[in-house]
Parts: C-alpha cells; sequence; structure tokens
C-alpha cells in the first residue's frame, strides 16, 4: 500500500519539484531563464507603450514649462489654463457631441446588422457581412480623403458645408461596424435555442425580445457603446478632412503641436483625456467579461 | 427532424417572415452606400478626371502618369515601403513573443495585459504621438537623463532620436501592437496543446517546438495582423508629420498635402485610388494564405 502510493506521487509529478531543491545552481537558473525573459519582455513592452504616458501625467502638474528632470514643485496651475482656453474647451465640447451622435446612431444601425447577419439566412448574406466588414480594414485616411474629394466634388459644400455635422456623417460609417462586430460576436454564442424556447412557450415576439435577447445583450451593448465613443473621440483622420473649420480635440492638439506648442496645457488635457479613457476601458472590459466567460474569450472574438 | 420540433420550427419561421433580413439592413446599407461606397467610387472617377486649380474637368490618364513618373514621388514611395516593412519586422519581433508569453506563460496576468494592450489602443492616438516627442527629443527626457548621467554632452544632444525615421518607427510600432498581437494571441491560444506536449515528450527543444509547431499554427492570425497593420501603414500620416523629419515623409503626407495644400483633388484622388487597389489586393493575398494555412492544418 505505502510503495504503491510513492508511485503514484512519482508519476504525478514526473520530472518537477522532487529534483528543484538538490539542482545545481547553474542548472536552476538555466530553467528560469525563460521565465525571467518573459517577464523582461512584457515589463518593457508595457514601458514603452505606457511610460510616456505616464509621464505626461506627471509632467501637467510640476511647475516648470519646459521638460526638466528635477521637478520644480506641485501645481494645477496648468489645469486652471486649461479650463481657461475657450479653443480647447470647444474642441473637447465638440468631440464628445459628435462622439455622443456617433455612437447612439452606430448603436441602432451597428445592432441592425448584426441581427440581420446572425439570425438570417438570405442570398447576398456573405457579401453584406464583407461590405459591413469592409470600414474595419479601409485605412481611415482614405475614407476621410474620399469623404472630402466626394463632398467638395458634388458642392455639396453649398447645401451641406464641411463641419461637424460631415465629421458625424462619416465617422458613423466606420464605427457602426465595430458595434456590429461585437454585437454579433455575442448573438453567435447564444445563437437561437433560448429564443424558440421562449416562442414554444408562447411568448410573443416583444416578450421575446424584452426578456431574452436583451438581458443576454445588455453587457456587449454597453461595451459597444464605450469603443463607438472612444473610435469616435480618437479618429483624427476624418475629423482633419471632413471638419472645414470646425475643431476637434486631436485636430485641436494637432495643430497646437505645428504651431508653437503650449506644452503645459497639452499635458494638462492630454492627462484628463486619457484618464477617463482608461476608466471607459476597464468599465467596457468588465461588461463583456461580466456574464458567462472566464476566459475572455468574447473579448478577443469581439475585437475587430 | 423529429415531429415535435415540427411546430415551434415552423412558429418560429412565421415569426421571422414579417421581419425580412433586408429590412434591419435598410438603414445600415443606406449609411455604408452613400458615405463609404460612394465616396472610395469618387476616388477612381475623380483619379481619371483633370481637378486641380489649373484644370477641372475631361478623362485623363495623366494623374496617374505624374505619379508613375515623378522621381520625388517615388523616392516617397520607397520611403514609405521602408518604413511600413520595418515597423512590420519590429512589431512581429516584440508581437509573436508577446502574443507567446500571453498564451501560454502568463497566467493570472493573461487577461490584464490583454487588457492593457486593449487601452493602448483606446488613447488618442495625437495624445500618445505627442508624448512620445516628450520622450524623445533633443530637450527630451531620454537626452535629458543622459545628460545628468553624464553620458551625453549638453551642447550635442542625440538628434536622431526624435525627426527622423526612428522616431516613427517606434511610435507607429506602438500604434499598431494591439492589432499584431491579439490576431496572433488568438490563434496560438487555439493550439492543441497535446500537440507541444507530445513534441516535448518525442524530445522537441523550445526552439523546434517553436519553430515546427506554434509558428506554423499561428500562421492565420500573422497573416490576419498582416492584414489589420501592414496595409494602414502605408497609409499614415499624423505620425509621420508630428515626429518624422524630412527624410521620412511618407505617402499619406503626399497626399493630404496634394489635397489639402496643392488642391490638386485629381492626383489625390489617384494617390488614394492606387493606395485603396494595392491594399485590396495585398489584403486579398493575405487572406487567401491564411485560409489555405488553415485548410493545411
Amino acid at each position: 500500500m505505502a510503495g504503491r502510493q510513492e508511485r503514484l506521487t512519482l508519476a504525478d509529478h514526473p520530472r518537477e519539484s522532487p529534483q528543484v531543491a538538490t539542482m545545481p545552481a547553474r542548472v536552476r537558473l538555466q530553467r528560469m531563464l525563460p521565465s525571467i525573459a518573459s517577464v523582461a519582455l512584457v515589463v518593457f513592452v508595457m514601458l514603452v507603450l505606457f511610460g510616456p504616458i505616464v509621464l505626461l501625467a506627471v509632467l501637467s502638474f510640476d511647475k516648470a514649462t519646459i521638460i526638466a528632470l528635477d521637478w520644480q514643485g506641485f501645481t494645477t496651475q496648468w489645469y486652471r489654463e486649461m479650463w481657461a482656453n475657450t479653443n480647447l474647451r470647444a474642441a473637447v465640447l465638440n468631440s464628445v457631441v459628435v462622439a455622443a451622435i456617433v455612437t447612439v446612431i452606430s448603436m441602432v444601425a451597428g445592432t441592425m446588422a448584426a441581427f440581420a447577419i446572425t439570425r438570417f439566412r438570405f442570398h447576398g448574406r456573405a457579401a453584406v457581412a464583407g461590405l459591413v466588414g469592409a470600414p474595419l480594414v479601409v485605412p481611415w485616411l482614405m475614407i476621410g480623403v474620399g469623404a472630402a474629394i466626394f463632398f467638395f466634388h458634388y458642392n455639396v459644400p453649398g447645401l451641406f458645408p464641411l463641419s461637424l455635422l460631415s465629421v458625424t456623417a462619416v465617422q458613423v460609417a466606420c464605427t457602426f461596424p465595430l458595434v456590429t462586430a461585437v454585437v454579433a460576436a455575442r448573438l453567435a454564442r447564444f445563437e437561437g435555442v433560448q429564443e424558440e424556447a421562449a416562442i414554444d412557450l408562447g411568448a410573443s415576439r416583444l416578450q421575446v425580445l424584452r426578456h431574452i435577447i436583451l438581458p443576454q445583450l445588455t453587457p456587449a451593448l454597453g461595451a459597444a457603446a464605450i469603443f463607438a465613443f472612444s473610435w469616435s473621440f480618437n479618429n483624427f483622420e476624418i475629423d482633419f478632412f471632413v471638419g472645414g473649420y470646425d475643431q476637434t480635440f486631436p485636430v485641436w492638439v494637432y495643430s497646437e503641436l505645428r504651431r508653437a506648442p503650449n506644452l503645459p496645457i497639452i499635458n494638462a488635457s492630454s492627462t484628463l483625456i486619457s484618464f477617463v479613457q482608461v476608466l471607459m476601458v476597464v468599465v467596457a472590459w468588465r461588461l463583456l467579461r461580466g456574464q458567462d466567460d472566464e476566459d475572455g474569450s468574447s473579448v478577443v472574438d469581439a475585437l475587430p | 427532424m423529429t415531429a415535435a420540433a415540427q411546430p415551434s420550427k415552423q412558429r418560429w419561421k412565421r415569426m421571422q417572415r414579417g421581419m425580412t433580413p433586408w429590412w434591419l439592413l435598410s438603414a445600415p446599407l443606406v449609411i455604408l452606400g452613400v458615405l463609404f461606397v460612394a465616396p472610395l467610387l469618387t476616388l477612381f472617377l475623380i483619379g481619371f478626371q483633370h481637378n486641380s486649380l489649373l484644370q477641372v474637368g475631361g478623362w485623363t490618364l495623366d494623374n496617374f502618369r505624374t505619379i508613375f513618373e515623378t522621381q520625388s514621388y517615388r523616392h516617397i514611395a520607397v520611403t514609405t515601403a521602408e518604413i511600413a516593412t520595418a515597423t512590420m519586422l519590429v512589431q512581429l519581433a516584440f508581437g509573436l513573443p508577446l502574443a507567446y508569453v500571453l498564451a501560454f506563460k502568463a497566467g493570472r496576468w493573461e487577461l490584464p495585459l490583454i487588457l492593457l494592450l486593449v487601452l493602448a489602443d483606446e488613447l488618442n492616438p495625437i495624445v500618445r504621438i505627442y508624448a512620445y516627442r516628450v520622450v524623445l527629443g533633443r530637450e527630451g527626457i531620454i537626452n535629458k537623463a543622459l545628460e545628468a548621467v553624464g553620458i551625453v554632452d549638453p551642447n550635442h544632444p542625440i538628434s536622431w532620436l526624435l525627426f527622423d525615421n526612428f522616431a516613427v518607427v517606434v511610435v507607429l510600432s506602438t500604434s499598431y501592437i494591439t492589432y499584431t498581437v491579439i490576431p496572433i494571441y488568438a490563434s496560438m491560444k487555439a493550439i492543441d496543446h497535446s500537440l507541444i506536449e507530445a513534441a516535448t515528450d518525442l524530445g522537441a527543444g523550445w526552439l523546434r517546438r517553436a519553430w515546427k509547431i506554434i509558428l506554423p499554427l499561428s500562421a492565420p492570425g500573422i497573416f490576419i495582423a498582416i492584414i489589420l497593420v501592414y496595409i494602414p501603414l502605408y497609409t499614415e500620416f499624423a505620425t509621420p508629420t508630428l515626429v518624422g523629419g524630412t527624410g521620412s515623409y511618407m505617402l499619406g503626407q503626399l497626399n493630404a498635402e496634394l489635397i489639402t495644400e496643392t488642391g490638386d483633388l485629381g492626383q489625390g484622388a489617384a494617390l488614394s485610388a492606387l493606395l485603396l487597389a494595392a491594399s485590396g489586393v495585398l489584403a486579398a493575398v493575405a487572406y487567401y494564405l491564411s485560409r489555405l494555412n488553415r485548410l493545411d492544418t
């Protein structure tokens, strides 16, 4: 009995723990090398990705007006100056209003397309799915340039001047496919089984939508809305080419940087905007992960 | 189909009948038709017409001829290809091992790290570009730090860090890393672990396992990453404008300049149309290769 137990333990750990303690230091180091390399790689990449943004945040509270290593003292002066800058305030407000409208329209159009593609089998379904997915892979520069020339050439500016309105319109076309992708990924995961069961039990179409589909879809819809808002807010190319004289936040930063830049104000506004974006992404993430899946695969599915 | 399932199926079908997919697709298709397909078709249409400050109207091939024959344009195209390819290689060099670590080694850090990658993509691109200027500039943090340690003479800071190809490649690599890592990670995640265990049992070292099993099986993800990253790299314009120098002038900048500054819509449209057509061909090839590879395995 005792002998058997011993054999089992050994079989459970064929080549791991028992020997590790007795291994020479050099061999142990060799075993650990892959994990050290992994950690080093991850730390390096994250440092390169986020180090500069964290640095901006720190500098935005520094009294110095130029980039300097030595800390000149804590101040909130730049945030007060940022608030007093009417151009910046107008640009941020423009971006928020555009993003809000784009989000609402994208949610409706995107969800409609997602339902059509996942819940119906019809001729031309593949072509429609391809067309809806196309704006996700066509670079925004092409869409922006195309739209600008389109509006100019057909003298749309006469009746429909390049402005926030044209920005909103074109952004809807490049943003709602993202909603379709996120919502369709969710719809595909719960198929039609529960809906059929509800209908069997006598539920009306409205009841199915209210009690079966919506509860399962809400997290995906919330996350899709956040990502749509974020895409619209960040869409520099479309804003730049079809915005006319109206400035959004990315265009404001861009033109500030091309002129003599007022760095501390850019630091402060960038920090504030990035902070809000971090919060939004975390909320979107929790929504997508919220329900049944532990492995986060729905998040990966949902990525464009 | 069993007899019991019959009525439910019929009832389900009847409910769907009133609501055809085309009714649901009406709004999305109108939006795409007017604001996506029409503008892209306009690019091809205007590309074949005179549409500059000098002359408007009349069909011509001049726009395309100018683009192909102008020496400086060819030079810009070569620079663009060099920067795009270098950026893609840098991203694969970091992205492949990173995807591997995420898929197989990260454990409980896996999801937080993916969240960070998603976050990197959702931060404002112009803000991110600006942040790298603060780090890389002649007056930037790296130079300041090296001066403080005494490695660099304050009168001669390292100047190639910013406003040169180096900065463009660094910033572009960070801009697209999410779309490089996530597809590769997803296809690595789908690899059957028993294959790797079998290879280990048969005595394959880590290099052999990576080369013979993990790399071929993650090829579909690599091709998707190429579609999502390599193609848009050719159309970058904000990054080279803000952190590039005269030597890193790219096609996207030329395109923007032709339209917003030169006012030659015809040439701008022709260049956009060419980029669009080229990216379509490249995307089709990469997609075909990814399918081919999936069938093989």
